[in-house]
């Protein structure tokens, strides 16, 4: 399921939106048709910089209908793990990157009758594509999206195209109340939200309280949750490996490095599919999908984004 | 006898609330008094409304079941649906919806609240009263009601069908075919299947 990275990308053009903003637009390298990428959907990208290799999923921006191009937007991070200041300083118009097909773990609802976003900061870029269905099909929506204080004219910008009648950019410094939004949304509204874990956490929790069934709540996570840990050694018995997991890299980033190709897809702790059993050792979640019980068991490890709290872990691979 | 171990024929749980709603409409399609025990769960203030279509036909409102109720009579089940459309119409995410009565009744409510937006998360069907069946004719797709027999003539085309367990929740309907139809006449005995 994790797929070869066969979709050969060249960036067409870049734009610096801000000085933390880079937007790239990739056409096929063959010049051909690409693959759909529908509303919501992720291109991931293979980056070789000297010595190191980066597997980052970028949000794509640009019309689902439309496959002349894909886009992303890149927020250059601070500490990075390298990836976006890699794509920030090395990627140029002409290069060829090698990607995976566009994968989608957050769909729009098709039944739906109106889409209620809750953005915050660059967690905004799923909603691009979003608006840009929307626009095609001119459903219902309302985007509140909040940011920067100072960052509110950068997002004005990239939002300038879309009905400003039904988007709201709140900046991060002023309170703000979303029981007036989640009190009012007419039944069929389903919620969505992307951006920081505190804020998707607020959002959830409070539509939740004003009676949200978890079927009309979708939200996506990004980075964040792997920045960053002590380093640890992880002991693959399957495969005889041994594998130091440095504190900038998250531990599937150090197997594969090791020369393996474990299974996985979102590399963000959501989809599941590079769940692997623990053998020895302790864990650190940092996924949102293994439940209570099952997590706490400690014999399950998403390797994505989790780490080991003990020295050494040992996994079933 | 009904073809069994039909996965789409619907099991009902017993009325229970949710309480992670904000505001909970019942609607019956008969004198449904819910059992204090019901409301347990909620906090005193949740709003709760009680709608019922009534053969003794007294439209009018009063108090509810308990404090914070309101209960609303109707004269049939045809002039609920049409109100609830309306209500549904204008109501906000956080709404449960629970239907209690005949099959044909709740899964017309079901029917009702998905096209208006609601999801099974958001709704809960409970079966009360008699196992009557509303039948579907896969020939003519008129609808025969009330059917508490293994056979009946459909009342579109008149075929004799032979009601299955097979149930559509788009038509809120049990699937009848026409029994007879290689040897006209060659009916099963009729019995009484859904009393």
């Amino acid at each position: 399921m994790s797929g070869a990275d066969h979709l050969p990308l060249r960036v067409r053009e870049t734009e610096m939106i801000s000085p933390l903003l880079k937007r790239f637009v990739f056409e096929a390298a063959d010049g051909g048709e690409l693959p759909p990428a529908g509303a919501g959907a992720h291109l991931r990208l293979t980056l070789e910089g000297e010595g190191r290799r980066w597997k980052n999923a970028y949000s794509i921006v640009s019309a689902p209908a439309d496959r002349s191009h894909l886009s992303i937007i890149v927020r250059r991070v601070s500490p990075s793990r390298g990836g976006s200041a890699f794509l920030h300083e090395a990627v140029h118009p002409g290069a060829v990157v090698a990607a995976h097909e566009p994968g989608n773990l957050f769909p729009m609802s098709h039944i739906a009758r109106k889409h209620l976003m809750v953005s915050g900061g660059i967690g905004l870029t799923p909603f691009l594509s979003y608006l840009e269905a929307i626009e095609a099909t001119g459903a219902d929506f309302e985007l509140r999206h909040f940011c920067r204080d100072e960052e509110i004219p950068i997002f004005e910008r990239i939002l300038s195209g879309f009905d400003a009648g039904r988007i709201t950019i709140h900046p991060a410094s002023a309170p703000f109340d979303l029981s007036q939004a989640l009190a009012s949304q007419p039944l069929g509204t389903h919620l969505y939200t992307c951006g920081p874990e505190a804020l998707m956490g607020l959002v959830l929790a409070a539509a939740r309280d004003h009676g949200w069934p978890a079927s009309k709540l979708h939200s996506e996570s990004f980075g964040g949750a792997h920045a960053g840990g002590l380093p640890f050694t992880a002991i693959l018995k399957k495969s005889g490996l041994k594998v130091a997991v440095r504190d900038d890299q998250t531990l599937l980033e150090a197997i594969e490095e090791a020369g393996l190709e474990p299974d996985c897809l979102c590399r963000g702790g959501a989809c599941g599919v590079c769940l692997t059993s623990v053998l020895e050792g302790e864990p650190d979640h940092r996924d949102h999908f293994l439940e209570g019980a099952e997590s706490a068991s400690n014999r399950s490890i998403m390797i994505c984004v989790s780490r080991a709290k003990t020295q050494n872990i040992v996994l079933d691979l | 006898m009904p073809v069994s171990g039909i996965v789409s024929r619907p099991t009902y749980e017993a009325l229970a609330i949710d309480p992670a709603g904000r505001r909970h409409l019942f609607v019956a399609d008969h004198a449904f008094e819910p059992d204090p025990g019901v409301f347990a769960a909620l906090p005193s203030e949740a709003p709760v409304e009680l709608w019922r279509a009534l053969a003794e036909a007294r439209v009018g409102s009063g108090a509810g079941p308990r404090a914070n109720a309101l209960a609303r009579d109707f004269r049939s089940t045809t002039q609920l649906l049409d109100a609830l459309a309306y209500r549904l119409e204008r109501e906000r995410v956080g709404l449960r919806l629970y239907a209690v009565g005949l099959e044909s009744f709740v899964w017309d409510v079901a029917r009702l609240a998905r096209g208006l937006g609601m999801d099974s998360s958001e709704y809960r069907l409970s079966h009360v009263g008699s196992n009557r069946r509303r039948v579907y004719c896969v020939h003519c797709r008129a609808i025969t009601e009330n059917v508490a027999t293994n056979v009946v003539a459909c009342s579109g085309c008149g075929a004799n069908l032979f009601v299955r367990d097979h149930f559509s929740r788009r038509l809120a309907a049990f699937m009848g075919f026409q029994i007879d139809a290689e040897a006209p006449g060659e009916v099963p005995p009729i019995e009484e299947a859904f009393p």
